[in-house]
């Protein structure tokens, strides 16, 4: 029997500064072999721990197509994540995943997608958006709606140019707050529904962000004319355990580590109301 | 097998028989009213079990203690290299237990064993012989009855092979001795082992150990329509007032969750002295305000009358959807230990009115 509570050592192999709080550390395996032989899905996060600080649940914003690393994007909130803050290249962390569901991707195939991404909601639909792009043929038009509070705050910014320059590839970006070299759009990420043209008719879209973006952002899909099945948002709870066992993540009958966390609207439709109303 | 007798006054003797081959679970009086369910080997050197009580009326603790202690160790790290601390097994021997404790026990068996295996649960409940002892007269506020969770558990039938049965060996008061069923192949080597301990059972006996169960379901007089209640939770049809009215006088002290047998939150944390400490789990409790606050602050269940929603939702309604088994087993303790009053059987009461 596996002991999934036991961490695997990795090393900590570089460190990008995204923001004035948030960065995305790139680590290694120690173990050859695992760090060979780790496969996950993008959608899927881990369990990352500092011995004697305590653990807590990262998407993996890393590609699947990428193979022998991981990568992280932590923005410093709590007491964990303001230590891995403090961390320099070659310190070790510890990992343990991948855990959860993950975006559908073979089913969508063929069809038009919208990633619709708040602030840190980018770093988990990034492992999704590279995957696509890794076979950009096989998926219709792409559309990455981006905001944030401030311009510092976007992530990925070299590679949301990059993105920019792939075929069929739209990338709308907006903060809440310009600064003075600021030239796209000022205002909620709504608010870009008004710069593009949306061709709902079978397209899929992907949102991450805060539940009050979360929200607004749904009932515009739904009014511009996505269906509800076409809808998945990936959701965050506080986290013990990451593999059903603690209880912290339940939402009604589901847990956010196992059944999730990425839900289709569907599937939010039906959980209870008072649940989710500050979940998403 | 047959069903078997043991003597009331061969009761301690095979208990400290059994020592040798395992560790002994038993409840034993400890201060004041209070029966522990506790691990009795390196207590018998110094009395002679004198303190074994078998007519309890109820465990404060719940024996989910023995495979899920309050407080434990899931890992120690020296520097940077972590040790597992998973428990040895062990052959574990629980003799007393009550019905719904064991119905709770099997309840978490699942749990911890479904999706993912959880090994500090698992291996602790590895290599365990149940042996449930059932009611004579039930405590204060049981309602096991109307749950279908005792006082006794009905025996597997002879011909169903497949059927794993609740407990292993069923003990019923007839009133000298102790009418033994026997369900599990487990059961049988352990009364082939002991077997200086039981006879055999007449069958004036049998009937009377029938009666005796009989007389121990109508001294259950707490009834209440759990079907009927667990229907409305199924089909949301709960009025939110409810749980706003226990909000207003719940202290949410979490005491009838860490009480209650099925209830398996727990909550994570380090510890580190010097370069050294460990990884630890204990009990945690979803009505909690910490349960689900998020590093950023954020609290999707803040409200006390959401987190109560919860704690009843989730026995009465989610493990219904989720296993097709409830996770209240109407053992009573929630509201035996609550300091305001209240307890699961006053909501499936007024759920079973609507």
């Amino acid at each position: 029997m596996k002991n999934e509570y036991m961490p695997h050592s990795a090393v900590i192999d570089s460190i990008r500064s995204e923001s004035f709080d948030t960065k995305t550390f790139k680590v290694v395996f120690e173990a050859k072999a695992l760090a060979a032989s780790f496969n996950y899905k993008p959608g899927q996060f881990a369990q990352l721990s500092l011995l004697g600080i305590g653990e807590a649940p990262v998407s993996i914003t890393s590609s699947p197509c990428s193979r022998g690393f991981l990568e992280f994007t932590i923005r410093a909130v709590g007491k964990l994540t303001h230590a891995m803050h403090q961390l320099k290249p070659a310190d070790k962390i510890y990992v343990r995943g991948p855990y959860g569901n993950s975006f559908p991707f073979e089913q969508v195939k063929g069809k038009d997608l919208y990633f619709v991404a708040g602030g840190i909601g980018l770093p988990p639909l990034r492992s999704l958006i590279n995957s696509v792009f890794d076979r950009r043929e096989e998926f219709g038009r792409i559309k990455i709606l981006y905001g944030a509070k401030t311009p510092n705050e976007l992530c990925f910014k070299e590679e949301l140019k990059r993105w920019q320059q792939i075929t069929d590839t739209e990338v709308l970006l907006t903060v809440d707050k310009a600064d003075e070299g600021w030239k796209q759009n000022v205002g909620v990420v709504t608010t870009l529904w008004d710069k593009i043209d949306i061709t709902s008719s079978g397209a899929v879209a992907y949102v991450c962000g805060p539940p009050i973006m979360i929200r607004f952002v749904i009932t515009k899909l739904i009014k511009s004319g996505f269906k509800d099945e076409n809808i998945y948002v990936t959701l965050e709870r506080y986290m013990k355990c990451g593999i059903g066992k603690c209880g912290h993540c339940n939402i009604g009958a589901a847990l956010v580590c196992i059944d999730g966390p990425v839900f289709s609207y569907n599937q939010l439709k039906e959980m209870p109301q008072k649940e989710t109303a500050m979940a998403i | 097998m047959k069903e078997m007798l043991l003597k009331k006054a061969d009761v301690k003797a095979l208990c400290l028989a059994a020592c040798r081959d395992w560790q002994v679970y038993a409840p034993l009086e400890g201060m004041g009213r209070d029966v522990q369910f506790v691990k009795i080997n390196d207590k018998v050197k110094d009395s002679p079990l004198n303190n074994l009580n078998l007519d309890y009326e109820s465990l404060v603790i719940p024996p989910k203690v023995i495979g899920f202690p309050q407080l434990e160790s899931l890992f120690e790290f020296r520097g940077p290299n972590i040790t597992e601390t998973v428990q040895p097994s062990g052959k574990k021997l629980l003799f007393g237990l009550r019905a719904c404790d064991v119905k709770a026990i099997r309840f978490a068996d699942k749990f911890f064993k479904r999706d993912f295996e959880d090994i500090y649960y698992l291996n602790r409940s590895a290599h365990r012989l149940l042996v449930l002892v059932g009611c004579k007269l039930p405590p204060r506020d049981c309602f096991c009855t109307s749950t279908k969770t005792g006082p006794f558990l009905p025996a597997p039938k002879e011909d169903s092979q497949s059927e794993e049965s609740d407990f292993d060996l069923q003990m019923v008061d007839v009133p000298d001795a102790y009418l033994v069923e026997v369900a599990s192949k487990k059961a049988e080597e352990f009364i082939n082992s002991y077997r200086q301990f039981f006879s055999d059972a007449s069958e004036e006996i049998v009937a009377q150990s029938e009666e005796a169960k009989r007389a121990a379901e109508q001294a259950v007089t707490q009834k209440v329509d759990f079907e009927k209640a667990t229907k409305n939770f199924c089909e949301d049809k709960i009025p939110e007032q409810i749980y706003e009215r226990i909000a207003e006088r719940c202290i949410y002290c979490g005491g009838c969750l860490y009480v209650c047998p099925t209830c398996t939150c727990f909550n994570v944390f380090d510890e580190k002295e010097a370069d050294s400490g460990r990884r630890w789990r204990n009990w945690d409790a979803c009505v909690f305000e910490g349960y689900t606050r998020e590093a950023s602050g954020h609290n999707p269940r803040h409200e006390k009358r959401l987190r109560t929603a919860r704690r009843y939702e989730h026995k009465l309604k989610y493990d219904y959807l989720t296993t097709g088994i409830s996770g209240c087993v109407g053992c009573g303790r929630c509201l035996s230990s609550c300091p305001v009053d209240i307890g699961i059987i006053q909501v499936i009461e007024e759920a079973a009115k609507i």
